[in-house]
């Protein structure tokens, strides 16, 4: 027995394809999540034949169980999809890009009558573990002295910046600036994407022997999770409810504020054109010549290796998602 | 007195070759396991890719290991000094002991992971909040060691201190902290590794130098060889450190019974 699924793809037997997908933090509105979250809870999974076992990261070990073979998909940001590659040729590819813009940004409080880049210099800026290099290309691209800006790692927490430790802090756009806000702080953010830095954000990952071995399962997978996206763009309080049922802990307010802040971070004129989460050779080449050019890579590679676009750019036609 | 250098030289040998024998057997073993099933190296390298790595960056895992041993050295010497100090007061009266060992527990059982970014944030991101991280660690052990050597002090002892007209602060400096240098050095044994894993969990929460930062950043770039770098020599300095304590303690302590039989042992 068998059944029939879009383009004439069967599953085995009738029985759906189990797979594991982890996603690489703690449960949230994350878009990429988010997607998942949807597609599971509204039956596009099960619509496209396959069984998909949720799970969340708890501390980063979400790359090494992909590379062996213990989940079959999870997410992760393109820089570090191009770092890790670069460091270790470990298997891994991005299958769709969910952050058209990087996810990180820099605030500062709007009291500290720091407005432009200029005014960071003589102030202190606190980076989380290593010192990016978008923030380094922000400053030679504003013409701000480095020399004059006092540098800190201070690692995660963003009272740092409330509490007058740092004047600068280094955040992910779609969570520090709400969580200050919700302090009692209103801030000023920069992106260095407005700065002319190339940044990319989140992206589906999977290793490229999976890749390679189960085309047909990757592609009815993004069908399924973009499709769970655009439910998402269109019903955002239902999105949230679903998110909520994986973090009941947290706040709907602030995961409204990520979704909202992720999904405007998802469109580009190139996925109005071709659809959501489809990518370009000319996007990952300047992500990883930036990368190169501030020494963020330890070995230079082949960068059409960290993406695949043939899956997401076969889901779609003329910028729609061909369904089911 | 080539006879003694001979005696000292075996007893060297005698220390040093079978834990090397053994770590050896282990390495090899690791070698041929990770070669013959073809793991690769973002999953778990073999140890002569990991000696490679350490050797192709030495200069930076010796300045990285110079932190990390700054600010391990440092808590211990902070956590050691309060600990004996919070000894003395608590021998002072059993009821400033029933008084404040509750609160060391609830030092000693608070996860530093939780209280780590407060530090930064109370202490700012300099050498400080590290070093008090690892004092944090130490503290506990130190303090129950030292107040449990002052109290096993011989009762004929005191008594003839007391027969002396001595004072009780007299009989403390006199007979029970002399009385604590054996259960002292046993939990600097104890504490001075933990000072190392304090300096290296801080480190993950704050600041760019050390071996645990560096073990973040190969974590987050999949270098395993480098995070297994950083670890191995994290086992080295703490073996390292811990050999130097036994080696003060067989100093000052060489007229104690616990020496004689270890002499006797070895």
């Amino acid at each position: 027995m068998s059944g029939c699924l879009a383009d004439g793809e069967e599953t085995v037997n009738g029985e759906p394809e189990n797979i594991v997908f982890m996603a690489g933090y703690k449960p949230q509105a994350n878009l990429p999540f988010v997607g998942v979250y949807v597609a599971d809870n509204k039956g596009y999974f099960e619509e496209q034949g396959l069984n998909v076992d949720i799970k969340h990261s708890a501390s980063g070990e979400h790359v090494k169980l992909l590379l062996s073979g213990d989940i079959q998909f999870s997410t992760s940001d393109a820089g570090s999809v191009l770092k890790q590659t670069s460091s270790s040729g470990a298997p891994i590819t991005a299958v769709a890009l969910l952050g058209q813009k990087g996810q990180q940004g820099y605030v500062a409080l709007t009291e500290s009558q720091i407005n432009s880049l200029k005014d960071w210099e003589g102030k202190t800026f606190g980076y989380k573990i290593s010192l990016p290099s978008d923030y380094v290309a922000m400053m030679v691209a504003g013409g701000v002295l480095r020399e004059n800006i006092q540098e800190v790692s201070v690692g995660f927490d963003p009272r740092i910046l409330t509490e007058g430790k740092v004047d600068i802090l280094a955040v992910f756009k779609s969570n520090e600036p709400d969580t200050i806000r919700s302090l009692g702080y209103d801030v000023k953010v920069w992106d260095p994407y407005d700065y002319g830095v190339p940044t990319l954000g989140l992206t589906y990952i999977t290793t490229q022997d999976y890749a390679n071995i189960n085309p047909d399962i990757v592609k009815r997978f993004l069908k399924a999770t973009l499709k769970g996206i655009e439910f998402a763009i269109n019903n955002p309080e239902f999105a949230i409810d679903i998110v909520l049922q994986f973090a009941p802990e947290s706040s709907a307010e602030h995961q409204s504020f990520m979704l909202r802040t992720e999904i405007k971070d998802a469109r580009s004129d190139y996925t109005d054109k071709n659809g959501l989460g489809t990518m370009s050779d000319s996007q990952w080449k300047s992500l990883y010549d930036h990368l190169l050019e501030y020494n963020a890579l330890e070995n230079e590679f082949d960068y059409k290796e960290s993406f695949r676009s043939e899956f997401i750019d076969g889901i779609y036609e003329s910028g729609n998602l061909v369904w089911p | 007195m080539l006879v003694n250098w001979i005696k000292r030289i075996k007893e060297a040998l005698d220390l040093i070759v079978p834990p090397t024998v053994v770590l050896l057997s282990l390495f090899v073993i690791w070698e041929f396991s990770v070669r013959l099933t073809g793991v690769a190296d973002y999953i778990l390298p073999a140890p002569s890719k990991i000696m490679i790595e350490i050797i192709a960056n030495i200069s930076d895992y010796a300045f990285n290991t110079l932190v990390t041993i700054g600010e391990a050295i440092g808590g211990f010497i902070l956590g050691v000094i309060v600990a004996i100090v919070g000894a003395i007061v608590m021998y002072q009266s059993r009821f400033l002991e029933r008084g404040l060992l509750p609160v060391a527990i609830l030092i000693k059982v608070t996860p530093v992971i939780a209280i780590a970014p407060l530090f930064v944030i109370w202490f700012g991101f300099g050498l400080f909040p590290k070093i008090l991280i690892a004092a944090i660690i130490t503290f506990f052990p130190v303090l129950v060691n030292c107040l449990a050597g002052m109290r096993a002090t011989s009762s004929d002892i005191t008594d003839l201190l007391k027969t002396l007209n001595a004072s009780k602060f007299e009989i403390m400096i006199k007979a029970s902290i002399p009385n604590s240098y054996p259960y002292l050095f046993a939990s600097f044994k104890i504490a001075i590794p933990l000072a190392v894993i304090g300096a290296v969990v801080a480190e993950w929460f704050t600041g760019d130098k050390g071996l645990g930062s560096m073990i973040i950043r190969a974590h987050n770039n999949l270098d395993m060889p480098q995070l297994f770098g950083a670890v191995f020599i994290l086992a080295f300095v703490g073996v390292l450190l811990t050999s130097l304590v036994w080696y003060i303690e067989k100093n000052v302590l060489f007229w104690h019974d616990s020496q004689k039989n270890q002499n006797k042992i070895l």
